[in-house]
């Protein structure tokens, strides 16, 4: 008998057994695991089991009568089925894009059959031709980190800070982040004790479970402990108005969300209303259009630019 | 220990069953694409379920399978007419998947995918319980559904593409064969009419799309997981010290060869431009040292004395 066969025959038996089956019975009714020895059989059976539980499928034991004499085997039919949960048409199309998606989490695409059994044939039939966007993430130790927040595990590391030395750190696992494409743990830092965020590609080699972790503080939020780098233009705290070259404009309207046309001058440059930080992070957007921007008002902010320009050039 | 390979034909075979139980005539093409199975070896899987079933293993106790012109019904399957539960592999695999997607920002499906990935997971309650996976911040995406079309369609788009390195920008034909999210920006891989090549585009870099109506034929070039950055033969090795404030470069940008000096951390940043680096300069200030080359102070000298003529 085939292998794919004879596992076949395994799942459909203890999945319509009314009550567990021990061994024997299973071979007898399959016709299967019939070596003349009988423990070569036996390791037969119960490498299929493991095999069969590795892909999720629930093989239970339990008494064979209600003296519970012998043990029997069977799959409980609440633990195999997948429940029904009805996704609109957009959302399947959603979770197909993202389950498609050429890149990797390739274990997504199996999801996404087993989610689409209940979607309409017309919905996956407009689906499956698709051209999909692709998905980039070379991170490692994501799959590993979701499953330490997901059961609440503490873990072990070794981490390489931004140019620091490598240690090893034990992280109560509360929360992951992708931000900007890269994977962060957020958790309390056992050594350090405070909550902490590890980009996991600084993560030298892999996790470690080290057991249970406490819980979180009530409301915890993990995005508010990742500290974001002073690339945008900042959290506003006032309103700016930034006049632009006609070649960066579009590109620095694109780059601050919220901001609005003044006026566009005759000479062609933009005059933009942009939401700003009264600090660095602002400063620093600015400056980084070089002479294409020019900072209007404010008028402290204008000479505190005006200010921090000078210094930069006296440092090169 | 990971499953064997019948083992994974098996797992399969569980939801690919259901699902032909539930749409009846599924072409194996079809199966093929949404199960990432190729259709000779899905036939051949399906050709063993004929044999298996239930005891006595008669004609009334199995499997029915028939495949006519390349579709597929089965029968005589109740017990099988519902899927597997996901395994914590696969959900997470979808959950995170579909988490890489929500962070990338812009996409046009991104509100029914939040909610989908929310039905998931008050579903999968045992699975992905305590998770917190969110999607940090992200960046403007540009005219990323325009692009997506003209690669559903394979048109031609006509662009204006502002590049920073250059810093101009140029208009230009290209065919786009892929869309990638790579590390918060969205790609598009064309073949460059201007330039008569393959390339990336950032996708939030372009400033307009138009389509042209003329089709192309694909080139087959590569499409994600390729290098983002590409060495070129006029790379210089831009070598900078970092001050505490400046540390984010290091995370943000390709570096190699970090060194803690002082406290400072020197970093090498190698790029074909040093207009974009003087930028940079510019942006972090005097938190950032150049070391290396020299002209790149200058470059970046002459662009504060440019822009500090406007404060005058």
């Amino acid at each position: 008998m085939e292998p794919l066969e004879r596992l076949l025959k395994l799942v459909a038996l203890l999945l319509n057994a009314p009550r567990p089956l021990t061994f024997d019975e299973i071979r007898d009714e399959m016709g299967a695991y019939t070596q003349d020895d009988r423990d070569v059989a036996k390791r037969q059976f119960e490498r299929d089991k493991d095999d069969l539980r590795r892909i999720g499928i629930p093989i239970e034991t339990g008494g064979t009568d209600v003296y519970e004499v012998e043990v029997g085997y069977h799959i409980p039919k609440e633990r195999y089925y997948l429940p029904e949960i009805s996704f609109t048409p957009e959302e399947i199309a959603a979770l197909f894009i993202a389950a498609h998606a050429p890149g990797p989490y390739e274990e997504a695409a199996q999801a996404f059959g087993k989610l689409a059994r209940d979607a309409d044939t017309a919905v996956i039939s407009g689906l499956v031709d698709r051209r999909v966007p692709g998905l980039d993430d070379s991170s490692v130790n994501v799959m590993d980190a979701a499953d330490a927040v997901a059961r609440r595990r503490l873990v072990r590391f070794a981490y390489r800070p931004t140019g620091g030395e490598v240690s090893d750190r034990e992280v109560d696992a509360w929360g992951l982040v992708c931000s900007r494409g890269a994977w962060y743990l957020v958790g309390r830092d056992r050594s350090a004790e405070d909550v902490r965020s590890f980009r996991l590609s600084r993560i030298v080699e892999g996790l470690e479970d080290a057991g249970d972790a406490e819980a979180p503080p009530e409301r915890f939020d993990a995005r508010d402990r990742l500290r974001s780098g002073p690339w945008g233009v900042g959290e506003p705290q006032t309103t700016a108005t930034v006049a632009f070259s006609p070649k960066v404009a579009w590109w620095a309207r694109d780059q601050a969300p919220g901001s609005t046309v003044v006026e566009t001058r005759a000479d062609g440059w933009t005059v933009l209303e942009v939401p700003a930080s009264t600090d660095e992070s602002f400063l620093g957007w600015v400056r980084a259009f070089g002479p294409d921007a020019e900072l209007l008002a404010p008028e402290d902010l204008r000479r505190w630019l005006a200010g921090s320009l000078e210094e930069i050039r006296a440092s090169l | 220990m990971p499953p064997s390979k019948v083992a994974r034909r098996i797992e399969r075979l569980l939801a690919i069953v259901p699902y032909v139980i539930r749409h009846p005539g599924t072409t194996l093409e079809e199966l093929g694409r949404l199960f990432d199975v190729d259709p000779r070896s899905l036939t051949k899987d399906l050709n063993l379920l004929f044999v298996t079933g239930l005891p006595p293993y008669d004609p009334g106790n199995l499997i029915e399978v028939d495949i006519e012109d390349g579709r597929v019904w089965i029968g005589m399957a109740d017990y099988f007419q519902r899927p597997v539960r996901l395994t914590p592999a696969e959900a997470l695999a979808l959950y995170l998947k579909g988490t890489v997607f929500l962070g990338a920002q812009g996409l046009s499906e991104a509100d029914a995918l939040r909610s989908a990935l929310d039905k998931l997971k008050e579903h999968l309650g045992e699975t992905l319980g305590g998770l917190q996976i969110e999607a940090g911040e992200g960046k403007p995406s540009g005219p990323l559904d325009a692009v997506r079309g003209a690669v559903e369609r394979r048109e031609t788009l006509e662009i204006d593409y502002y590049s920073a390195s250059r810093d101009e920008v140029t208009t230009r034909r290209i065919d786009p064969e892929h869309v990638f999210s790579a590390l918060g920006n969205w790609y598009a891989v064309a073949w460059d009419h201007l330039r008569d090549g393959e390339r990336l585009f950032r996708i939030d870099r372009i400033r307009e799309a138009r389509r042209t109506g003329d089709p192309f034929e694909p080139r087959g070039l590569a499409g994600a997981g390729r290098p983002l950055y590409t060495p070129t033969g006029r790379d210089v090795a831009v070598r900078l010290r970092l001050g505490p404030r400046a540390r984010w470069v290091a995370e943000y940008y390709e570096v190699d060869d970090e060194q803690e000096v002082d406290g400072g951390l020197e970093v090498t940043l190698p790029t074909p431009d040093l207009a974009w680096v003087a930028k940079l300069v510019l942006r972090v200030g005097t938190d950032v040292e150049v070391l290396d080359p020299p002209e790149l102070r200058e470059t970046a000298r002459a662009m504060a004395e440019e822009a500090l003529a406007r404060y005058a």
